[in-house]
């Protein structure tokens, strides 16, 4: 236990450094009371091309008042279980400040009470991977207080397949090629300067 | 065949002190006289780019990784692949030094690994990273021309110190590409670029830095104090000696078996890291792909005092207790190395984690500069064999070392480097086994036999028809040279090492 309280305070003093709040919540510990959907066209959805349309707002069925904690809602892109096989870096975490499941942010804005949409064109530092879309309600301290999502507490409904941008251009294929063949010719062209020295010697 | 006299003769020639075989007898870091700071400064930052290369992947891996939808698999293997290579490139290269020479040996196999890593900047699946780190790691073979050269050059008094000093900044490249390649990746995203096209710009970088240094070793090295091996060959004053024998020799010799699996345990293990460090933190302790670098570079710019650390200690130990002074430092840092891994895998803190890898990195490395100043005297004839059969087995470690404990997600990076540090313990023993006839090993002193000479050790490896047409001087006048290594006791009672070889040379 002491080395649990031990491993919590070093990661909380620590987190001020990698300038991220972190809150010591649970996600289990969150309640759903948020409802997400999102919808896009159909088929593979292309990184800084296509776009999801987003929307949130708070589950009728909960009693008024609520919400009466959330500031901020922060609405992110996160991975589906399919694509954290043998991921660690995209691990899902009970302990939020360990939580790697959501590393895109689609929107951070400031909460209100009705439901709301945004159109959001995929970032093309999206990787090529199976996705969901899901909400947090922050609080005055930015701490997590609740979500929702747009897929079952499973993870298997609702997905969608993005697909990355290379990262390639043909410039750059270009430059590779040019510079690899200059270095082995250069090398050839030393070796036939060398025979034509005739053993003279370099020095 | 001359045998140069000590006088003024010689001396005017060469910018340093030199001894019978025109090695110098002086290490003077900030000079670069030809022709033996020059070799050095050549081979060591030549070896520095092949470094900075090989190992520019894993500080990038974040944004790789999502780039070419990589598995923790994916990437384990591609960090075997990069080790993996150089494990008969430098077997190969250590040949190639015997018989062409380290100039032509180290460029050309720089100049033909550099296209491998301008194609990185290409590569768009798993298959082909695999497939560009395997190759780059070729490069990493320049190590066996950088110790051959700096023995061809320096004498036993500094040998382990050239060594040291070079295999040493060389290894640098290593910690100071995790450095460069985040900061060049942020600034050419910071441009403009995507970041998924900004880690290909940034492979330019190390690439070009490759290509240049091999024009500078091939437009301003030599091969030995007197000239190019082409030209000593075609004038009489080197033999070109067979390959079969050479390699005949070197890896009949135990030794350099003993050496290259130690060798594996500290150098091999030092690679590994390379690979590993940067994501363990970055992961572990969720921190900025910079910050991780910065740590993990920690790691390998220790570099810059610990190798060379060793090879001075290997030198101060070898002057006053002989080659058994060699040997026992050699085992204790090593051993204290693997300690200090144990310890990292078992610490929580980031501070903590960071100040245990630092004094870890001192041992290991320090290891690695003390083996290589056992290697020189383990064979004189087929010095390139050895060296390169020692630096293979650094990357035989650090293939074994990664793919039983970090490929896929078997054990946990915590695990698997704790089990890394038992591993270190138990592959340093075999170091009690090494044994010279003329300066004991470990446990034993020398042989009281007549033929435990040095003499006798070195020309064992020729065969007396060999003797007969006088391939063997070479030799001799190193046998004379390694008499230090008896230690300051012993040494006293014997010949002063500056005077004329012995009468029956």
């Amino acid at each position: 236990m002491a080395a649990r309280v031990l491993i919590l305070s070093s990661i909380l003093t620590f987190s001020c450094f990698a300038e991220i709040c972190y809150g010591a919540v649970s996600f289990s510990s969150l309640e759903r009371t948020l409802v997400v959907t999102a919808s896009h066209r159909q088929g593979l959805l292309i990184a800084g091309e296509d776009k999801i349309t987003v929307a949130w707002g708070l589950n009728q069925s909960f009693p008024a008042g609520t919400d009466s904690t959330y500031r901020t809602i922060k609405v992110q892109l996160c991975y589906a279980p399919i694509s954290q096989v043998d991921r660690a870096w995209r691990k899902t975490e009970d302990h939020l400040s360990k939580d790697k499941t959501c590393q895109f942010k689609i929107v951070e804005k400031p909460y209100s009470n009705t439901n709301e949409t945004l159109e959001w064109t995929i970032e093309r530092d999206v990787p090529t991977a199976t996705f969901f879309v899901r909400a947090y309600a922050l609080d005055q301290h930015n701490n997590k207080v609740a979500y929702g999502q747009n897929t079952d507490t499973k993870k298997t409904t609702n997905l969608f397949d993005i697909q990355a941008i290379t990262g390639r251009h043909a410039s750059l294929d270009i430059a590779s090629v040019c510079f690899s063949a200059f270095s082995v010719v250069s090398l050839i062209g030393f070796f036939f300067a060398e025979k034509r020295k005739g053993g003279k010697g370099q020095q | 065949m001359e045998i140069s006299s000590n006088g003024a003769e010689t001396q005017p020639k060469f910018a340093l002190p030199v001894d019978s075989e025109h090695k110098a007898t002086e290490f003077r870091l900030f000079s670069a006289a030809a022709p033996h700071m020059r070799a050095f400064h050549l081979s060591w930052v030549s070896f520095f780019a092949c470094f900075v290369s090989t190992f520019a992947a894993p500080p990038l891996l974040p944004i790789i990784r999502d780039n070419l939808n990589l598995t923790a698999t994916d990437i384990g293997n591609a960090g075997i692949a990069s080790v993996s290579g150089a494990v008969f490139a430098r077997l190969a290269m250590g040949t190639a030094c015997d018989l062409f020479g380290p100039r032509l040996a180290s460029a050309s196999l720089i100049l033909l690994t550099a296209p491998v890593v301008f194609f990185t900047s290409i590569a768009s699946s798993p298959v082909s990273f695999l497939l560009v780190r395997f190759f780059t790691g070729f490069s990493l073979a320049t190590f066996v021309s950088t110790q051959f050269w700096m023995s061809s050059m320096f004498s036993a008094p500094v040998v382990g110190t050239a060594n040291g000093v070079a295999g040493g900044w060389g290894n640098l490249g290593g910690g100071a590409t995790q450095l460069i390649m985040p900061l060049v990746f942020g600034l050419i995203r910071d441009i403009g670029a995507v970041k998924f096209t900004a880690w290909r710009i940034a492979f330019f970088i190390p690439a070009l830095f490759q290509t240049l240094s091999a024009f500078a070793v091939l437009m301003f090295g030599q091969d030995l104090p007197d000239g190019n091996y082409k030209r000593l060959q075609k004038s009489g004053d080197k033999q070109k000696d067979k390959f079969s024998r050479v390699f005949y020799h070197g890896i009949t010799n135990y030794r350099g078996w003993i050496l290259a699996l130690t060798y594996g345990y500290c150098f091999g293990v030092e690679l590994t890291i390379d690979n590993i460090i940067a994501e363990y933190f970055y992961d572990r302790f969720n921190l900025k792909l910079h910050t991780a670098g910065i740590i993990a570079a920690s790691f390998g710019l220790a570099n810059i005092i610990s190798r060379p650390g060793g090879g001075i200690l290997s030198d101060v130990m070898g002057k006053r207790f002989g080659m058994r002074g060699r040997l026992w430092t050699l085992w204790t840092v090593q051993t204290l190395g693997g300690v200090f891994c144990i310890i990292l895998g078992q610490v929580d803190s980031l501070s903590a984690s960071v100040a245990v890898m630092i004094i870890f990195s001192i041992f290991v490395q320090a290891a690695c500069g003390l083996t290589f100043g056992v290697v020189p005297f383990v064979s004189r004839r087929s010095l390139g064999v050895i060296s390169g059969m020692t630096g293979g087995g650094g990357n035989v470690g650090a293939v074994v070392t990664q793919l039983i404990f970090f490929k896929g997600s078997k054990y946990s990076k915590e695990t698997g480097i704790t089990l890394m540090g038992v591993m270190i313990i138990c592959c340093s023993l075999p170091l009690l086994l090494i044994y010279f006839p003329q300066w004991g090993g470990m446990f034993c002193g020398p042989s009281s036999a007549k033929t435990a000479t040095e003499e006798d050790y070195y020309m064992s490896e020729w065969s007396s028809d060999e003797k007969d047409k006088g391939l063997h001087e070479a030799s001799l006048k190193f046998a004379d040279n390694s008499r230090r290594e008896r230690g300051r006791s012993v040494h006293s009672q014997t010949l002063p090492s500056n005077a004329t070889p012995p009468a029956n040379a």
